[in-house]
């Protein structure tokens, strides 16, 4: 990973945060639904995993806040839109803010059962082996997720198949209040690629550069026709499961926010002369800015028309 | 005219399309190497390659929402369930999946998915013999074929493949064998249009697959009674010809559905409420169903004949009706 993208990693991050946090702000005030499960801590895996796609390879992704978006660049008034059903909306008001779709940016959806889009990944993985070869499809999921039934069927085909599908866990000990040791047998998710004959990697969630390194290798081996990786991620749920989660369940909170890789990767780009305070504080502003741009846009585009309810059920 | 089973007019069906259209693929547990269990897809694997043609692991969840997935990105995929009853099996795919993904999605993607499902029969107990029919009707987003004869069977699935929507095609297991004559030439069957089998005045009867052929039989014996039965073959359940069967009803004046599934909120508890809504002035007489009393369908052939609606209950049906 070169120094612009490192870069590009922390401007996206500090986008999707401060979008995440205007999510929130504008959720406790009434003015959307309190409808996100927020990403904040996970967003920087995200992103540096993404940033070792190339814009034409594809995601699929959980619900685990919108970064993988910000990274791909979908309009963030849009996706407030998906959120307040408002035209611009990319679900047109059919699934609000956790199944943003932008195909032409590799943004192909989400289920809404926990683990459903493992089967479609699969089907994704059949289609580009046979008509775009050399791209891949990438499913983001967690820790919580990996324990439903779609996991084996998926892995174990998409093995068999040499599919050129990336399987990326974000474990963040949590799957809503449950922790991960008391609801999985492996320490980590990542053993089970054993069971797959697939390689099987477990990074710190919270060095961009080590995610973004292990991506590189599951890509290249995907490219080449050998099939899937199962990669994890150690990441940091900084927040609740959802927008008034008040986390009573957790006995780690005390120790959540200084495992923020966010400001670690500012102290980074800091610290090796990539970044100085102003580029930081240029950075910021420009986020803030965008954010506000966006809630503006929001604001001004007219609701949904009630007979859009009726509309995209069939082609 | 030429004729073939339903069986050889299905794989017909298949090796045209695959022919015609090379984004068309087909798997399912067995249907590659050995040809499928019920043989429908024998000679497709050696005509078409393993690339096009493949068999599956045991796995229904990622055979139909690999379908909808590839679907979504310009594949045509055409999947066998084993048995139709397996559609519950992987109901998160065929509901959530191929039924929603469209519809969450705003419309972005496109689900030109069929999955083949052979329903019905007897001998292969409780979760092997279902026509789950009514399931998929009752669902948003799912089209619905039921062919009764050869040449609906080819030109049906011929449709379902070219269709931009999900489909599931329910391909009737005692009806495998049954052969007919089927035209040269392209056949294509429209969905969303019923056809009226026998005309009649005495008594509208709504009857698909293997329950149109009883239909047919009891129809001969009232015949010969002086006793004419009209019956309206639907062909597709969704998109649904609700205009042929008022029409008919409009005629006859009775309305009796039999259908080989659990008779609450079936297909038939569908048609009576559309009679009511729709048709009411109509009907002389009170509509009646014939259904599997809802049981499931157990094993032992005598024990499947008391509960399938048969020929005689179709018989007495109509006499009840037109006396």
């Amino acid at each position: 990973m070169d120094q612009e993208q490192l870069v590009r990693v922390y401007r996206n991050s500090v986008l999707a945060r401060r979008f995440e946090a205007k999510i929130v702000e504008l959720a406790m005030a009434g003015e959307l639904p309190p409808a996100l499960h927020v990403g904040a801590g996970q967003e920087v895996a995200q992103i540096a995993a993404i940033e070792a796609l190339r814009p034409d390879d594809y995601i699929l992704y959980g619900h685990r806040g919108v970064a993988y978006m910000v990274a791909r660049g979908v309009s963030l008034a849009d996706m407030l839109a998906d959120m307040a059903g408002k035209e611009g909306a990319t679900s047109r008001g059919k699934g609000g803010v956790m199944h943003v779709v932008d195909v032409p940016k590799g943004i192909l959806g989400e289920s809404g059962t926990l683990g459903g889009s493992f089967v479609v990944s699969v089907g994704v993985g059949m289609a580009l082996k046979r008509k775009q070869p050399d791209t891949v499809v990438t499913y983001f999921f967690g820790d919580g997720t990996a324990n439903r039934g779609p996991f084996h069927e998926a892995l174990n085909w998409a093995a068999v198949q040499k599919l050129p599908c990336i399987y990326f866990c974000e474990n963040n000990g949590f799957a809503i209040s449950m922790p991960t040791s008391r609801s999985t047998a492996v320490e980590n998710i990542a053993d089970r690629a054993a069971g797959y004959n697939v390689p099987g990697v477990v990074v710190d969630g919270n060095d961009p550069v080590a995610v973004y390194e292990v991506m590189e290798q599951a890509v290249a081996r995907a490219r080449a026709g050998h099939g899937p990786t199962l990669i994890e991620a150690k990441v940091t749920r900084l927040q609740g499961h959802y927008v008034a989660d008040q986390q009573e369940y957790r006995t780690d909170i005390d120790q959540v926010a200084e495992k923020d890789p966010l400001p670690k990767l500012q102290q980074t780009l800091c610290d090796r002369g990539i970044l100085t305070q102003a580029d930081v504080d240029d950075i910021q502003a420009d986020a803030d800015q965008k954010v506000e741009a966006a809630v503006s846009a929001m604001r001004a585009a007219p609701l949904l028309a009630p007979e859009v309810a009726l509309q995209d059920v069939y082609a | 005219m030429p004729t073939r089973t339903y069986s050889q007019a299905i794989n017909d069906a298949l090796a045209e399309e695959m022919q015609r259209d090379e984004n068309v693929i087909l798997y399912g547990q067995d249907v590659a190497v050995w040809g499928g269990i019920f043989k429908v897809t024998d000679g497709l694997l050696e005509k078409f390659g393993p690339d096009r043609v493949f068999d599956t692991p045991i796995s229904e969840s990622v055979m139909v929402g690999a379908g909808v997935g590839a679907a979504s990105m310009g594949l045509r995929p055409v999947v066998e369930l084993q048995f139709a009853d397996f559609v519950i099996t992987a109901g998160d795919e065929i509901f959530f999946k191929a039924g929603m993904w469209r519809y969450m999605h705003g419309g972005a993607h496109t689900i030109p998915l069929v999955v083949r499902a052979p329903s019905g029969g007897s001998g292969f107990g409780p979760e092997h013999s279902a026509c789950p029919e009514a399931f998929i009707m009752h669902a948003p987003g799912l089209l619905c074929a039921v062919p009764s004869t050869p040449q609906d069977a080819k030109g049906l699935l011929k449709q379902a493949i070219r269709l931009d929507n999900p489909v599931i095609y329910f391909e009737h297991k005692l009806l495998y064998q049954m052969r007919d004559e089927v035209p040269d030439g392209e056949v294509l069957t429209p969905f969303g249009k019923a056809v009226v089998r026998r005309e009649g005045e005495a008594v509208t009867i709504v009857a698909w697959q293997d329950m149109l052929r009883r239909a047919l039989s009891a129809a001969e014996r009232l015949s010969r009674e002086g006793i004419e039965v009209e019956i309206v073959d639907p062909r597709t359940l969704n998109p649904f010809d609700r205009e042929t069967i008022i029409e008919s009803v409009k005629k006859t004046g009775a309305c009796i559905v039999v259908e080989e599934a659990y008779r609450t909120l079936g297909v038939g508890a569908e048609i009576g409420a559309l009679l009511v809504e729709e048709a009411l002035p109509y009907l002389d007489k009170p509509f009646k169903r014939l259904a599997i009393p809802d049981v499931p369908i157990p094993t032992s052939q005598h024990l499947v004949d008391a509960i399938v609606p048969s020929v005689d209950d179709i018989y007495r049906a109509v006499k009840e009706l037109a006396d």
